[in-house]
């Protein structure tokens, strides 16, 4: 049920078992079934969810109706809005489960009460935002200055557990290609080989 | 909110449990209902789901694996069955709201098996100290949930509890099954709570209300 979560844990900031003990009570455990929302756009995004089970994406709908993936979330991950969680403001994004999931949420409160009486969640949590940070900077270099089959390439070598787990037209979403172009990209590439 | 909420209902095929588990389908909620004889709790689905076809309802046969799923609980059993629910799903609703509907009365009906200095919610949460234990639904009988306005007047139903938002979280629950929510307090007016139920069963059983009464709060 947490088994990841403080695998995931103790490999960034390594606890005792009694600081582990004090960490559990603050976390919400929840199964999310596929299709099921753990946020929708309008909300307040109330927890950071992290995925001990199963695969979840955060994604913006466009005037258009269009869909834009902002983030996919496997086991180990963690996946929110984090500018609602932070600011209380309604959510921008949709959070919902492409597989059966089962989560560890941390609400706001517990969040705020694990900040004020647990240094190695803030140390914790500073680590995670850093490394989400860097893979943000990442992806949007990637996504403004690559070519289309560049960075096709680089996602499903950067994150290939994802590659083979979400739908063809979700993977063209994230990197910012019509499903088509993405299709004609992996002909191409195909071709070549 | 738009996020649907999930609740599971544990003991959803008695009396209460159904009847709450009924007037909550009229709200924009999952309903994951939950009891030892699934034939009953299925005829309680199969209800809803008649009376309410858009209606989001399944039977679960654990109470762990709802709870697991859920956001809110409600322990729709008896006092005496508590501590077993309790054990059962501690781990899983480590956070969570865990509504205590329960008065713990006596084989008599004429008085309270609590000691005088708790209450049935109380002792609920001592065995769930990680979660948010709210009371209500206790001074509502089965039968106002299907005529929640009595004589012309909507009966009140009183909620209790030590978490700000989780009463907030309740008190909609309350006005969607259709009655007037009263925010009475922290836990420890659970005790009250019970004790006014207690009254108003053995004013029933004296003046023969056929189990249809309920409180109402005047005021100016």
């Amino acid at each position: 049920m947490n088994e990841l979560f403080f695998q995931k844990f103790n490999e960034k900031v390594p606890l005792t078992s009694e600081e582990q003990e004090q960490i559990k009570e603050y976390l919400t455990p929840k199964k999310l079934r596929k299709r099921q929302y753990i946020l929708q756009e309008g909300d307040v995004c109330k927890a950071i969810s992290f995925v001990e089970k199963g695969a979840l994406r955060a994604y913006t709908v466009d005037e258009n109706s269009n869909e834009h993936i902002i983030q996919f979330a496997i086991e180990g991950w963690t996946i929110s809005d984090l500018f609602s969680f932070l600011t209380a403001e309604p959510a921008t994004y949709n959070i919902d489960a492409l597989e059966d999931a089962e989560l560890l949420l941390i609400t706001r409160t517990a969040h705020e009460e694990l900040l004020r009486t647990q240094p190695k969640y803030e140390k914790y949590i500073r680590l995670l935002i850093t490394g989400a940070y860097i893979a943000l900077q990442r992806r949007l270099t990637s996504n403004i200055s690559l070519p289309a089959d560049e960075r096709y390439t680089r996602f499903t070598e950067t994150y290939p557990d994802i590659a083979q787990r979400v739908p063809q037209h979700m993977i063209a979403s994230y990197i910012g290609l019509t499903p088509e172009t993405l299709s004609r990209v992996r002909k191409k590439m195909a071709d070549r080989k | 909110m738009k996020t649907i909420q999930t609740i599971a209902i544990i003991g959803a095929s008695g009396n209460m449990g159904a009847a709450i588990s009924k007037s909550l389908a009229k709200g924009n909620y999952r309903l994951l209902l939950c009891a030892s004889e699934q034939d009953k709790v299925q005829a309680v689905a199969d209800e809803i789901k008649k009376s309410k076809p858009a209606a989001t309802v399944e039977t679960v046969d654990c109470a762990v694996d709802a709870s697991w799923e859920a956001d809110i609980i409600i322990a729709a059993v008896p006092y005496a069955a508590e501590e077993k629910v309790a054990q059962k799903i501690r781990e899983v609703a480590n956070q969570k709201i865990v509504i205590s509907i329960a008065n713990p009365l006596n084989d008599t009906y004429d008085g309270l098996v609590t000691a005088p200095d708790t209450s049935a919610a109380e002792e609920l949460q001592k065995l769930l100290p990680n979660s948010k234990v709210i009371k209500a639904f206790n001074t509502t009988f089965a039968a106002d949930f299907s005529t929640p306005v009595i004589d012309g007047k909507q009966a009140d139903a009183f909620i209790a509890g030590n978490d700000g938002e989780a009463l907030q979280t309740v008190s909609e629950l309350v006005s969607t099954a259709g009655f007037n929510p009263v925010i009475a307090g922290d836990l420890a007016v659970s005790g009250t709570l019970e004790r006014m139920q207690l009254l108003l069963i053995q004013l029933n059983m004296k003046y023969d209300y056929n189990w249809l009464a309920g409180w109402k709060i005047l005021h100016r």
